[in-house]
């Protein structure tokens, strides 16, 4: 390892990139984000009620990245005005060598391709249900990983106190997992093969825990987050996740689709106090997109002619269908409502999007996006009477 | 050998050819609530739950659990806690939903089930007397029968099995699934009389069963315009503007059936109106009552035809008319002659009795000792010896312009009055 301590002639410098960047030589580097985020939605029920079309802001995020010494980084992410887990992401990692570091802090469980995709980075204005729901998320944690093979073989492994913020709840009948063990591998087989293939890439991932008798915290929820399924019944034991993801981005074009698959065992849950199939929860999505502006979709959305050049800045048209299901893995007997069903009467949501985006600069994003939801269940639903509806929402993002 | 195994084989296929339909028979409501048997429910439910429901049996809460009868499992069914002055921790009064999980789900046709604990009646036999003795009056009731009833794989003891009156319940009797069934909730003494124009005490005493999406004009109007209709003076047009509010004939036969078994606690009772459904036919504006808890019966041998009778508005009124009057005295005198009638009563009683009294002295969770219930029982038999000719003497006595109680045969009078080491009627106030 070299000394990287600045001398006189490069020390304080402060350099606007991507981000304003303060930098102390090559030994500090610390990068300064910020977010501001607004949506206005339009659906036949949103969560502020029917028929609310005003502007509600959504982000004002400030973050910071450092990077000390090359071989520690830090990161922390906080929202602002908020009072419900404010601090999204702190956390540091070591890493001597490329092929072996440790992270440690409140960060994302390695799971789930669009979970781990930057909001700024979206393709759409809701990530997918996978991603936004069955993914994990944050927690706190300490966790392996690096990348080998000439960056085609990326690994992660971790121990975290729960299994992420999506299954965080303050409702005392719902339980959360206890410590969660998850690790996710990423392949880029065709590394070395150019840009068109370079950048293929897949991925396997998992979460086991141990969850004690109670009733999931992670239920159904549509795209604007109402609930479709509730899940009022008993678990108990070992909770597994696993998912399974793929992307390819040649050109201006970008293909991805995602798996996850949750189940949690029913011990002891029957009513004779015998076990019970698990519960079940599935979810996967395939989307694709077309810069048709003709950027190159993998790397940073950088409108080749913005507007202020008197360009059009970058538009991006995108298509996502995915699946949302509740259920158990038994299919024995009459479904039931029962929480001690072997059978339960579940729900799945279908969901297709269409969306655009207009980048004018590199700063600024507007998204518009349809969604169309279809319940198998509309009973259980936010609109009874509805198995189909359309839910329409605009955002206005800038982005540090 | 080979030849003789083959031959056992086919002699047993034929055999179970022949047996099996009568044992595959299906099974009908009518088998389960016969009432020469004494059936065996099983409950199971998950031991958490049966510890929230043994805790919280004051609450309405249901958990869920599967209940076994017979060949027949159902899954998935409701069950809570209920009952009045029931309700106890140590023999759960319960109700059962079978649709409460899987919609519409049934058994026997049944939506759901009461479980009736028979905490109130030391003698547990009382309701499904009373109930007998309305059905052989004519009369729509519930049906009902004994169980042994086992949770968990345990003894929980002699319960009663009850249809609830219900909306599935309507349909069966009535035929009908668009009427307005009311179930009484005893809030205050009530003794018939108009309380006003507002829903309000209406709705607490009458809880309607249905219709939710309607207004309370459309449910609660008849109702209301009956008890005005029933309260006005006496006059040239009472009885045809009371005719379309209410049943004056089948209201007038209900009370006496309760006048000869002796119900403290029927629509002239201690403290007013209780135990009783009204229902209101379809498409029209009239009433009928239906009964319902007769645990309160057969609780004096030599109770008068007309104890507190004058109280219920409905009752004085309707007996200013002489063919309700006379009704009301053809209905006692038909209960005492049925009763009568090849000792139908005693029997009754006796055969209910051998029924149930070896699982009810192995009733772990009974308020009452064996030896009450013994006594109890021997108490009954003589209320069926003796009731139906103290009724007919004071019917006598009635017809003839003397409304004087009947006379006490000598050296029963001690046995006359049952009310000494058992649950008292609950006080209300």
């Amino acid at each position: 390892m070299q000394d990287s301590r600045p001398t006189p002639a490069n020390a304080w410098k402060f350099v606007w990139e991507d981000h304003p960047s303060v930098r102390w030589g090559t030994f500090l580097r610390m990068d300064f984000r910020a977010m501001l985020q607004g949506d206005i939605l339009n659906a036949p029920v949103t969560p502020r009620g029917a028929d609310d079309e005003s502007w509600h802001l959504t982000r004002r995020r400030i973050g910071l990245d450092a990077t000390v010494w090359r071989h520690v980084d830090f990161h922390v992410e906080r929202e602002l005005e908020t009072d419900v887990e404010p601090w999204r992401e702190v956390w540091g990692n070591f890493r001597p060598l490329e092929a072996l570091q440790v992270r440690g802090g409140r960060f994302k469980l390695p799971m789930g391709l669009d979970q781990h995709t930057d909001t700024e980075h979206l393709d759409f204005v809701y990530r997918s249900r996978a991603g936004a729901v069955l993914a994990p998320g944050r927690d706190r944690g300490v966790m392996l990983h690096g990348e080998v093979f000439d960056r085609r073989l990326f690994y992660e492994i971790g121990v975290f106190d729960h299994d992420g913020h999506h299954a965080h709840t303050t409702v005392p009948e719902r339980v959360m997992a206890d410590r969660t063990v998850a690790g996710r591998i990423r392949v880029r087989p065709l590394a070395g093969f150019g840009a068109g293939l370079a950048d293929l890439e897949g991925a396997v991932s998992f979460t086991t825990a141990e969850v004690e008798e109670g009733q999931p915290a992670i239920g159904g929820r549509t795209a604007l987050g109402l609930p479709f399924f509730s899940t009022n019944i008993w678990v108990n034991g070992r909770q597994r996740r696993t998912g399974v993801e793929a992307r390819w981005r040649p050109g201006p074009f970008g293909a991805q689709a995602e798996y996850i698959r949750l189940t949690t065992e029913r011990l002891g849950e029957s009513v004779e106090d015998t076990d019970l199939a698990p519960y079940l929860v599935t979810a996967w999505y395939v989307s694709g997109t077309w810069l048709l502006t003709g950027e190159s979709k993998s790397g940073l959305l950088v409108p080749r002619r913005p507007v202020h050049r008197g360009g059009v800045g970058a538009v991006e048209i995108g298509i996502r269908y995915e699946s949302f299901a509740f259920g158990t893995t038994a299919h024995d007997e009459t479904p039931s409502l029962s929480p001690r069903a072997s059978v339960i009467v579940g729900n799945r949501d279908r969901l297709l999007t269409l969306g655009v985006t207009w980048a004018p600069v590199r700063w600024l994003r507007v998204q518009f996006n349809g969604v169309r939801e279809r319940l198998d269940d509309p009973a259980q639903g936010p609109n009874p009477d509805a198995p189909t509806f359309w839910s329409r929402v605009f955002r206005l993002q800038f982005a540090l | 050998m080979t030849r003789r195994r083959v031959l056992i084989a086919l002699l047993a296929a034929a055999g179970s050819v022949l047996v099996a339909p009568s044992l595959a028979r299906a099974q009908t409501a009518d088998d389960f609530f016969d009432v020469g048997t004494l059936q065996e429910v099983r409950i199971f439910i998950n031991s958490r739950d049966y510890a929230l429901l043994r805790a919280r049996y004051q609450e309405n809460t249901f958990y869920p659990a599967d209940m076994l009868w017979r060949n027949m499992r159902v899954r998935n069914v409701g069950i809570r806690s209920r009952g009045t002055g029931s309700r106890n921790p140590t023999k759960l009064g319960l109700k059962i939903e079978f649709d409460r999980y899987t919609s519409k789900q049934k058994f026997l046709g049944l939506a759901s089930l009461v479980l009736d604990n028979l905490w109130q009646d030391p003698g547990m036999i009382r309701d499904r007397t009373a109930m007998a003795m309305f059905a052989r009056m004519g009369q729509i009731v519930p049906r009902e029968a004994f169980c042994r009833l086992y949770i968990n794989n345990v003894y929980e003891g002699v319960y009663a099995v009850v249809e609830p009156i219900d909306t599935t319940f309507i349909a069966r009797t009535f035929n009908e699934t668009t009427g307005y069934l009311f179930e009484y909730n005893w809030v205050n003494v009530f003794y018939g009389g108009y309380l006003g124009a507002a829903y309000k005490p209406y709705k607490a005493m009458f809880d309607a069963k249905g219709h939710s999406g309607e207004g309370d004009a459309k449910i609660y109007g008849p109702l209301i315009d009956m008890f005005k209709e029933v309260n006005h003076e006496v006059d040239a047009v009472w009885r045809e503007r009371v005719e379309g509010y209410l049943d004056l004939n089948q209201f007038v036969t209900h009370v006496a059936i309760e006048s000869f078994t002796a119900e403290w606690d029927g629509l002239a009772g201690y403290a007013g109106m209780n135990n009783f459904y009204l229902y209101r036919h379809a498409n029209t504006n009239r009433h009928r009552f239906l009964p319902w808890d007769k645990d309160y019966s057969f609780l004096q041998i030599d109770s008068s035809a007309f104890l507190r009778v004058d109280e219920n508005v409905i009752f004085r009124q309707a007996m200013t008319f002489p063919d309700l009057r006379a009704l009301y005295l053809d209905v006692l005198e038909q209960c005492a002659r049925s009763a009568q009638e090849e000792n139908w009563l005693l029997r009754e009683v006796q055969r209910m009795a051998t029924l149930i009294t070896n699982a009810v002295h192995q009733d772990p969770r009974k308020p009452t000792t064996n030896a009450r219930f013994d006594e109890e029982i021997a108490w009954l038999q003589e209320f069926a010896r003796l009731r139906p000719g103290l009724v007919l003497e004071e019917i006598a006595r009635a017809r003839s312009g003397d409304n004087v109680p009947a006379t006490v045969p000598r050296g029963i009078a001690s046995i006359l009055w049952r009310t000494y080491d058992r649950p008292n009627p609950p006080i209300r106030r």
